[in-house]
C-alpha cells in the first residue's frame, strides 16, 4: 500500500477547534503558525465513530529507504487503528485502489465517500539521515469538509530504521488525543516456547524458554537460555521487569529481570530444595510480587516485596491434598483472586491482599489461571470447561454474571489482558499446537501472534516507560 | 624388525591374548609368548627410552626385570556385572535402572503395581546408596498446564513418601513436576495418556 506524499499548501501543522463540542485545541508540535478551521465532523465525539481512510503510500521514487519506512509507516499504522476498533477503517484492499494523496486538492473525494469514509489519513515522510519525520493529516472528504485539515501532527524523533515503532507511537498518540484512549500498539508480549528446542543441533534435552515480542507478534526473540524449563513469564508494571519460572536452580524458582539492564536476575522468592516456587504476578503498584509456593509443605498463595523482602503467607493451608495456585491482583491491588481446590474442584476464589475476606467467585465445572482485567473493567478472564474443551470465559466481579469468549475452537487456555483491558491474548489449539492469539471483547479473533514451536504462557505489557 | 620393535608387538599380542573379551577367563598358567624382547639389553622394550648416552662410561645398565607373563594375572572380575559404578548420571539413566510409576487420571494415589514397582526401585537405591534420585511429576495433556503444574509435584512427592517409608534417605530423593510440559508420549489418546501420567525417576549425581 502506498500513502500519499501531501504538498501541503498551507502549513504542515495547525491547531484545529471542534465544532459541536467546547473548543478543544489539540496543539501541534511543530506549528510554524496557528490557523483554526471549524468542520463539521465532531473528532472527541465518542458516540459517532468517525471512518478512515489510509489511502497507498505515495512513493518519492528516488529515495528506496525513505520509501519503505513510509509505506511501513502507513501499513502498521493501519494494522495498529484497526486492531483497537476505536475507529472504523475503509479496507485495506479498497482503499489499496484509490490514487495516493498527491495534493489536497486533487483527492477525489467523491470516490473516497463511496467508500464511507469521513476522513483521508495523508502521511507525509521525509528524511534527514537516519531521522525521519512523518507529517500526518486528517482530511475531510464529506461535502461539508472537504479539503479541510480535522486534525495534524508531525512526528520528527522517528528513525529510518525503526518504521514500525514510529508507527506505533503515532497510533497511541492517535487514540490518546482523538480518542482519549490508551492504545496498545507500543506494548508487548511474553511467553513460552519450545521452538529452539526443535532447531538442528539443540541438546535432546527438554527445553521451553522465554520469548517476548511487539504485541502484533513483530520482533520475537528469545531472552532466556537455560535450556531448562522456563515457565509463566509475568510482566513488572514498568513494561521492562520480567518475572518468570525457571527450573535453572535446584528446584522452580522466580527470576525477575529487567530487560533493559544487563544484571543477573533476582530471586526475590528465594527457591530452596524441596520446593516449587510458581505463577508470578506483579502487583499494580510494581513494588510486591504474589506467587504460589510450596515452601510451607502445602500449596499457598504467597506475596514479597520485589527486593525479596517480607516474604509471608497468604492462604495457610493446611491439607496438603489442597492446591491454592494462579494469583492474580485487582486493579487496584487491594484484592488478590486466585485457584483453590477446596470445595473439591478447582475454583476462582477472591480475597484481601493480606488474606482475609476469602470468598468464592465461580462455579464452573473446571476453572484455572484466573486474570484480573486493568480498570475501567472489572471482569476476571479464566480458562474454563472439561479437558479437551478448554474456553476462555469472563466473569463479572460484581455480578458473577460469566460469558464464554471463544467460540469452542480447540482448546483455549490462560489468558491474561491488554493494558487497557479491551482485548485478552491466550493460547490456542485451534490451528494445531499451541500458539499465542488475541481476541476482542465481542469474542472476535484480531491477531494470531505466534506460528513456530508450541507457544503457551502469554502475558501483555503495560508500554514500556522508557 | 629390530627387536625393540619385535618385543613392543609380543607384549602388545600377550596383553590381547590376556585381556581380550570380557567374560572370558585368561588362560590357564601357561605363559603365551613371553615377551623375550624384555630383558635384551640396551636399547630394549616398552619404550623405556633407556638408551646410553655416548661418551658414558661403558657399564653395561642392568637388565630390566622381567615382566610376568600375562596368563599370571589373577582372575578380575568381567567389567559388565556392574554397569553403574564410577558413571555419571546421563550414562546411568541410559540403562533405566529405575522403573517409573503410573498414575489414574487427576491422582496422585498408587495402586498395588506402583507401590510394587517402587519397591523394586528402592532395592536398588539402598544397592547404590552414591546416587541422588529426582522423582519427576508428569501428567497428561488433558486439564490446563497450571492445573497439572501442582498434579506432577502431588504425585512426585506421592511417590517420594513411599520410598521414604521403605527407609531411604531423604537427602537421596529430589522431587520436580514438569506437568503436562514434557509429555514422553506426544500422542492424542488413551494409550498416549496413561503413559504420561507417571513419576519418572531419574539418577541426577553419582557422588
Amino acid at each position: 500500500m502506498r500513502l500519499a506524499v501531501v504538498l501541503t499548501i498551507c502549513c504542515a501543522a495547525c491547531a484545529v477547534a471542534i465544532a459541536g463540542h467546547s473548543a478543544r485545541v489539540i496543539a501541534a508540535r511543530m506549528a510554524p503558525q496557528q490557523t483554526s478551521t471549524e468542520i463539521d465532523v465532531t473528532l472527541s465525539n465518542p458516540s459517532k465513530v468517525l471512518r478512515l481512510a489510509i489511502p497507498p503510500f505515495a512513493a518519492s521514487g528516488t529515495d528506496a529507504e525513505l520509501d519503505a519506512a513510509g509505506r511501513t509507516v502507513s501499513e502498521t499504522l493501519w494494522t495498529d487503528i484497526n486492531f483497537e476498533e476505536e475507529f472504523d477503517l475503509v479496507s485495506r484492499d479498497a482503499a489499496s485502489k484509490m490514487p495516493p494523496v498527491d495534493s489536497i486538492d486533487a483527492i477525489p473525494y467523491d470516490r473516497w465517500v463511496e467508500l464511507g469514509a469521513d476522513f483521508v489519513v495523508a502521511l507525509h515522510a521525509k528524511r534527514d539521515g537516519a531521522a525521519l519525520t512523518i507529517d500526518l493529516q486528517f482530511v475531510g472528504v464529506r461535502t461539508s469538509s472537504a479539503k479541510k485539515i480535522g486534525y495534524a501532527q508531525t512526528y520528527a524523533s522517528c528513525t529510518v530504521a525503526a518504521a514500525r515503532a514510529c508507527a506505533h507511537v503515532i497510533a497511541d498518540d492517535l487514540h490518546k488525543t482523538i480518542r482519549r484512549l490508551d492504545g496498545v500498539a507500543q506494548t508487548r508480549l511474553a511467553f513460552v516456547s519450545d521452538r529452539d528446542a526443535l532447531r538442528p543441533g539443540a541438546p535432546a534435552r527438554p527445553t521451553k524458554e522465554i520469548y517476548i515480542s511487539d504485541y502484533d507478534g513483530e520482533n520475537q526473540r528469545r531472552i532466556t537460555a537455560n535450556q531448562v524449563l522456563n515457565l509463566a513469564p509475568s510482566w513488572a508494571p514498568d513494561g521492562n521487569t520480567l518475572a518468570y519460572v525457571s527450573y535453572i536452580a535446584q528446584s522452580p524458582d522466580i527470576f525477575v529481570r529487567n530487560l533493559l539492564e544487563a544484571r543477573p536476575p533476582s530471586r526475590p522468592a528465594a527457591g530452596t530444595m524441596q520446593m516449587e516456587n510458581m505463577m508470578p504476578a506483579f502487583s499494580p503498584d510494581g513494588t510486591k510480587i504474589a506467587f504460589s509456593s510450596t515452601r510451607s509443605g502445602n500449596w499457598d498463595i504467597w506475596v514479597v516485596n520485589v527486593d525479596g523482602t517480607d516474604r509471608h503467607n497468604l492462604t495457610n493451608n493446611a491439607n496438603s491434598s489442597v492446591v491454592n495456585n494462579c494469583p492474580t491482583w485487582s486493579p487496584t491491588g487491594a484484592q488478590i483472586a486466585f485457584t483453590s481446590t477446596r470445595a473439591g474442584s478447582n475454583q476462582i476464589y477472591v480475597m484481601n491482599a493480606d488474606g482475609t475476606g476469602v470468598e468464592r467467585l465461580t462455579s464452573d465445572p473446571g476453572v484455572d489461571r484466573p486474570t484480573w482485567s486493568p480498570a475501567p473493567f472489572n471482569d476476571i478472564a479464566y480458562t474454563s470447561g472439561i479437558p479437551g474443551g478448554h474456553d476462555i470465559n469472563l466473569v463479572d466481579v460484581a455480578t458473577r454474571q460469566v460469558r464464554v469468549l471463544t467460540s469452542g475452537l480447540g482448546n483455549n487456555s490462560s489468558p491474561t489482558f491488554a493494558p487497557n483491558g479491551r482485548h485478552v491474548a491466550f493460547y490456542t489449539s485451534r490451528w494445531g499446537k499451541e500458539q499465542i492469539a488475541i481476541i476482542d471483547r465481542k469474542g472476535n479473533i484480531q491477531l494470531r501472534v505466534t506460528t513456530l514451536g508450541a507457544n503457551t504462557f502469554p502475558s501483555w505489557s503495560r508500554t514500556p516507560r522508557s | 624388525m629390530t627387536r625393540t620393535h619385535l618385543s613392543i608387538a609380543l607384549f602388545t599380542v600377550a596383553l590381547a591374548w590376556g585381556a581380550g573379551c570380557a567374560g572370558n577367563p585368561p588362560p590357564a598358567s601357561t605363559p603365551a609368548k613371553p615377551s623375550t624382547g624384555a630383558g635384551s639389553g640396551q636399547g630394549s622394550a616398552a619404550g623405556s627410552g633407556t638408551t646410553s648416552t655416548p661418551g658414558s662410561a661403558s657399564t653395561v645398565p642392568p637388565p630390566p626385570a622381567l615382566e610376568p607373563p600375562i596368563a599370571a594375572v589373577p582372575n578380575e572380575p568381567p567389567i559388565a556385572a556392574d554397569p553403574y559404578t564410577g558413571q555419571p548420571p546421563d550414562v546411568i539413566n541410559k540403562l533405566s535402572p529405575l522403573k517409573p510409576v503410573f498414575f489414574a487420571y487427576d491422582s496422585d494415589q498408587l495402586d498395588d503395581a506402583a507401590r510394587q514397582a517402587l519397591t523394586d526401585d528402592a532395592q536398588v537405591l539402598k544397592k547404590y546408596p552414591s546416587w541422588v534420585v529426582t522423582i519427576e511429576g508428569h501428567s497428561d495433556e488433558r486439564g490446563t498446564a497450571e492445573y497439572n503444574l501442582a498434579l506432577g509435584e502431588r504425585r512426585a512427592l506421592s511417590a517420594r513418601s513411599f520410598l521414604l517409608s521403605l527407609g531411604l534417605p531423604a537427602a537421596q530423593l529430589r522431587t520436580v513436576s514438569y506437568g503436562k510440559e514434557f509429555p514422553f508420549d506426544p500422542g492424542h489418546n488413551e494409550d498416549a495418556w496413561t503413559k504420561n501420567r507417571r513419576a519418572h525417576l531419574v539418577v541426577t549425581a553419582n557422588k
